[in-house]
């Protein structure tokens, strides 16, 4: 892999074999197993900005992948040619796309911005999707028309996903912010979950109800629907919060609020056993991948990978009971 | 960091940044605002005569509350802002037990609490941020870092 700078995550499907894996350097391969080799295939992106995510769609016949340069690239096979062709969104955005999620219908794509919101466009495209007669509306067979657009957040907006029915959305805000929306379409339903501590940078729906978060608590969160459809904070995965707030710092925050707060702190100076968090990652968690087969309803197994450079793969068999059989 | 000075110089720093930028807003769609301005300050004088007398009858919790409610952070006026934030200071200063404060207020004030504890630690006067600070830490225990993530981040709400 010469010629290539920092690489984001891979994306890695078992059934088709293509691996998509970006280069912040503009460009982008798909890769293809053949004859039990992996042989590289150069997409033209038509980007003069890094790509930041990219995500194969359910079908494995498009991917999308977001840019700095505000645009969403969706790339699809041309049979003729034998290369991929990428057609680009290039209205609305405001900043960086920063993540993309595919709804299950292949076609719907959402997708979050540094400006802080989130969109939902349709990408579909002629010869490659076929129209659901029942279905779409005359907006959803327009290739780049934009269906939604949420503005439930003040900061920049990341780690946006759907859940296994396409049903509801979910994605995360730097300011510590979780934002549900049930119902997606004429008239959705948002939601804004607030909560104690740091903020999150990717999602994953494991079931219909139930989402975990992970980001810079370096912790995955679990937040879930209760029977009336509120979706509100759980518990974290792994270890348990104390519930004293003082072992809940580790000790470069004690150190730091000590200073901040001088002689006027009693409570900073009894912290000061250099604890780590005795969890699995020592650094922000950047991004949580499903293990499970695609298309299931119910994820129990997924994968973390963190800024610490640890991959991680949890297993949600034996937690069924813990989580309160909500999964 | 070297030192608490340099923290809070750090702190002061970024809340100047965001006051340059709100005034430059302000300046631009002050004279569309004129009106509601108006009406707005209005608001926030009556709220100042009522929290003055609870303040005179020791009833910290409540002026506190009131002072916080209606916040105008929708608003670019400076004035408004400024008014209510007058207000605000009047009562942060006079709260003596803290954590008593904090047990009655409800969760849905933190947030803007934070903010306002963050105005008045960037006016570098002594007694203000030495009462602030106080506040700040209390604040964090109950409220989490998550509290100073959704002060520090939004930068179309301020106080």
């Amino acid at each position: 892999m010469t010629g290539t700078r920092k690489l984001q995550p891979l994306i890695y499907f078992e059934e088709i074999v293509h691996l998509g894996n970006l280069a912040l350097r503009f460009m982008l391969y798909v890769w293809s197993l053949e004859a039990g080799e992996w042989v590289p295939t150069l997409v033209i992106l038509r980007l003069n900005r890094a790509a930041l995510c990219v995500q194969w769609s359910p079908k494995e016949n498009k991917f999308a992948v977001g840019s700095g340069a505000k645009t969403v690239c969706i790339c699809y096979y041309e049979q003729e040619n034998n290369w991929w062709v990428s057609k680009l969104i290039r209205k609305r955005h405001e900043s960086s796309v920063t993540s993309v999620a595919w709804h299950p219908n292949n076609i719907l794509l959402a997708t979050t911005s540094t400006d802080g919101k989130c969109r939902v466009f349709s990408t579909f495209i002629k010869g490659v999707d076929t129209k659901d007669s029942k279905a779409a509306s005359p907006a959803e067979t327009k290739f780049g028309e934009q269906i939604l657009q949420l503005d439930l957040s003040y900061s920049w907006a990341f780690g946006v996903k759907w859940s296994p029915t396409g049903n509801t959305l979910a994605y995360v805000g730097h300011s510590s912010m979780i934002y549900f929306v049930d119902d997606v379409g004429p008239s959705p339903l948002a939601q804004s979950v607030a909560f104690r501590d740091l903020p999150l940078r990717d999602v994953l729906f494991i079931s219909e109800k139930m989402v975990i978060g992970v980001g810079y608590d370096s912790n995955p969160m679990v937040f879930a629907s209760d029977d009336t459809g509120i979706w509100s904070f759980i518990r974290y995965i792994g270890e348990k919060k104390a519930a004293s707030s003082n072992s809940s710092y580790s000790s470069q925050f004690s150190e730091a609020f000590g200073k901040f707060y001088g002689s006027q702190s009693k409570s900073a100076t009894a912290n000061d056993a250099s604890e780590s968090r005795g969890g699995v990652h020592d650094n922000c968690i950047n991004s949580i991948v499903s293990l499970s087969k695609a298309g299931s309803p119910k994820v129990m197994r997924f994968s973390t990978s963190g800024l610490d450079g640890k991959i991680a793969i949890w297993d949600l068999e034996n937690m069924e009971q813990e989580l309160g059989n909500q999964v | 960091m070297k030192n608490l000075h340099e923290l809070i110089m750090f702190q002061i720093n970024l809340l100047e940044g965001l006051e340059k930028e709100r005034s430059k807003m302000a300046g631009a769609s002050e004279v569309v605002e004129a009106d509601n301005a108006e009406a707005i300050i209005a608001m926030i004088e009556t709220k100042s005569q009522k929290i003055e007398s609870l303040l005179k009858h020791y009833k910290h919790i409540e002026a506190l509350k009131t002072a916080l409610d209606d916040s105008p952070p929708k608003t670019l006026d400076e004035r408004c802002k400024s008014a209510n934030w007058i207000v605000v200071h009047k009562v942060i200063m006079a709260i003596r037990d803290i954590d008593g404060m904090l047990n009655a207020l409800g969760a849905e004030y933190y947030d803007i609490l934070m903010k306002y504890l963050y105005r008045g630690l960037s006016t570098g006067d002594e007694s203000t941020c030495d009462q602030c600070l106080m506040i700040h830490e209390k604040l964090t225990e109950r409220a989490g870092l998550g509290c100073i993530l959704r002060c520090l981040s939004d930068t179309t709400n301020t106080v």
